[in-house]
């Protein structure tokens, strides 16, 4: 009988190839392979060989949900998933640092306007510098703020609310007002909670709430931060009394009697008093109703029925 | 009838031979040896030579059953009725294989003149061209059916063609050395680094520890330089599970020899500072331990060629 310890013959090294041995032959002949340069070179050869797969039977391994194949695509799909919820949880986390950044901002801007009043064009152009950086979300975040000041900018419903009276008092103008309000504030994520993509209710804490404003029952000019809870008398000047309103952001104008008009470019912290001429003839009824458009673009009525009109933020006037 | 019967017990037990013949019968009958011209008695005697050449005398009665039984009984009819000489069985085997042979060739030799030599000769090889005693004598007697027919003759023809090979490199005439330039080549100046014994004793005791197929495993990789994916084909799994073995032996052989170092009375420092200044060497060591010529005894009794003579 020859023995394993010689060269395996053909046959066996076939079927090793073929892994067709028994077990503890396949090791006594793995043993030999291990040692035996010729015949690991025979053997490499010929399991190499295209077309042995018929011969070949492969060791089976693990088959079913551990199978290498099943294994393999699973972890493909559990890393695009792990991959795919970052991706959506950074942009989520994202957009709310862009809000409270916007928030942030805002107070900021005013605090420095008021900080450097002759600085106003300086602060105007860094403030329309900046704006282009400002990101998607930011811009869909002021869209609502502007069309909230747009509401509160109309002189009729301050006129119309009268001394003493605010928005709440006007009922229907009231639900105009807070429903726009509620979406600039919702959309500057001054809402309590903001929604997320998902049913999760994600809190935010934020103060720095838009004001509000009105003219009191004894025509003093009234400020809320707190959506209309609270009002702080603003000061503009003394022994006036104030008849009507209009505010476009940080653009407040404020008429009264005897053609008082006010101005304030940054949200009521300093005010400018303007006195309109047009033809060498000087504003001095009383006014009740106050309307811009724009910065630019304003109307002043009068308690006589006249009207006053200017195109440069109150540098010129027209009566018309 | 000649049923191998190694063990004088079994022989002793007419219902253990009863039960072997059986077995025989029907291996016969599955074989189809009588359409291929093979009888009983000649397909009894090829059974016992195989049961010899695998089994120790004192073979016990299920071993031969087991052996018998796993062999490929259809191809081993018709390689020995082909052996025989019988006509039919010819027809059949030049059917079925004469075309895959030369494929084979073509495979293993990439050149279609060599490979048409190398399968003319492997056909007239298995067909007898060689006589002794007056008989024709064919190489397809040697296949014992332990694996597939077409397994045996790629096998066969590998060898053919690496024994060709190491012929022709033996027999470079001195013109074609001189074409080679083998009289300028350099002389080998590497000189010999004194290893320390403890070093080469470490990695000795961690080499020969280790199991077989990680042993193959790294002697393929490492000193015959086999890919990856040639270990896995060989080994029957896949190349990734080849690649996470590579390295985890590697890291695993470090540790053993440090630790093996340290039983031989170096300290930790010791070791690896023997083990960082001598990685060239021990590559070297690596090698000459895991190569045949130098380590494995019991294998280094026949030369290289010895297997291509089918014993």
């Amino acid at each position: 009988m020859a023995t394993i310890e010689d060269h395996p013959d053909p046959n066996l090294l076939g079927a090793f190839v073929e892994k067709s041995l028994a077990q503890g032959e396949q090791l006594r002949v793995l043993e030999h392979l291990s040692r035996c340069t010729s015949c690991r070179e025979i053997v490499s050869l010929t399991a190499t060989q295209p077309g042995l797969g018929d011969a070949v039977s492969v060791a089976p391994g693990r088959a079913g949900w551990l199978s290498w194949p099943v294994l393999r695509w699973g972890a493909a799909m559990a890393c695009i998933v792990v991959v795919g919820t970052v991706v959506t949880l950074r942009q989520q986390r994202e957009s709310r640092q862009i809000e409270a950044t916007i928030l942030e901002q805002k107070p900021e801007k005013q605090i420095s306007a008021l900080s450097s009043p002759p600085a106003k064009a300086a602060e105007e152009t860094t403030t329309g510098a900046a704006k282009p950086t400002v990101t998607r979300q930011m811009a869909r975040a002021t869209r609502p703020a502007e069309n909230h000041a747009a509401a509160a900018l109309s002189p009729v419903e301050m006129a119309d609310a009268g001394v003493g009276s605010r928005f709440a008092e006007v009922p229907g103008r009231a639900k105009a007002a807070e429903s726009q309000d509620a979406q600039s504030i919702k959309a500057a994520g001054n809402t309590a909670q903001v929604e997320t993509s998902g049913a999760a209710v994600v809190p935010l804490v934020s103060t720095n709430l838009p004001p509000r404003w009105t003219l009191s029952s004894d025509g003093t000019l009234e400020r809320s931060r707190d959506s209309g809870r609270s009002w702080q008398t603003i000061q503009v000047a003394d022994n006036t009394i104030f008849r009507a309103l209009a505010a476009n952001g940080l653009e407040i104008w404020v008429g009264g009697a005897a053609g008082a008009l006010f101005h304030s470019s940054d949200a009521g912290q300093h005010w400018t008093q303007v006195r309109p001429v047009a033809n060498g003839e000087a504003l001095g009824d009383d006014i009740i109703g106050v309307e811009f458009a724009d910065t630019l673009h304003g109307k002043v009525t009068t308690s006589v029925q006249g009207i006053w009109i200017t195109a440069d933020a109150g540098q010129s006037w027209q009566k018309q | 009838m000649s049923v191998f019967m190694p063990n004088q017990d079994f022989q002793s037990e007419p219902g253990v031979a009863a039960g072997l013949d059986t077995l025989i019968a029907e291996l016969y009958q599955k074989s189809k040896g009588e359409e291929l011209g093979l009888t009983r008695q000649e397909f009894d005697a090829v059974l016992g030579e195989i049961a010899r050449k695998y089994l120790p005398a004192d073979a016990a009665h299920h071993d031969i059953r087991e052996l018998y039984t796993s062999l490929r009984s259809e191809e081993l009819a018709l390689a020995r009725a082909c052996a025989a000489g019988h006509e039919h069985a010819w027809v059949v085997f030049l059917t079925r294989y004469r075309e895959k042979l030369y494929d084979i060739a073509g495979y293993i030799t990439k050149e279609s003149s060599t490979a048409r030599e190398l399968a003319d000769s492997i056909y007239a090889e298995l067909y007898g061209t060689t006589t002794r005693d007056g008989q024709r004598t064919s190489k397809l007697a040697s296949y014992t059916g332990r694996g597939s027919l077409e397994g045996w003759l790629r096998t066969v023809m590998v060898q053919e063609h690496v024994n060709r090979y190491r012929r022709q490199r033996r027999l470079v005439s001195l013109d074609e050395e001189k074409e080679e330039g083998s009289q300028f080549a350099t002389p080998a100046t590497e000189a010999a680094i004194a290893v320390d014994p403890r070093v080469e004793a470490a990695t000795d005791e961690v080499l020969v520890a280790l199991p077989p197929e990680d042993r193959y495993v790294l002697a393929s990789y490492f000193l015959d330089e086999r890919t990856l994916a040639e270990i896995a084909r060989t080994l029957g799994v896949h190349e990734s599970t080849i690649s996470r073995k590579v390295d985890k032996l590697a890291k695993s052989l470090r540790k053993q020899i440090l630790a093996a170092l340290g039983r031989r009375g170096m300290s930790r420092r010791q070791a690896q500072e023997a083990l960082e200044v001598d990685v060239r060497d021990l590559r070297v060591n690596i090698r000459s331990r895991l190569a045949q010529e130098k380590g494995g005894g019991a294998f280094s009794k026949k030369k290289a060629e010895a297997p291509a003579d089918g014993s």
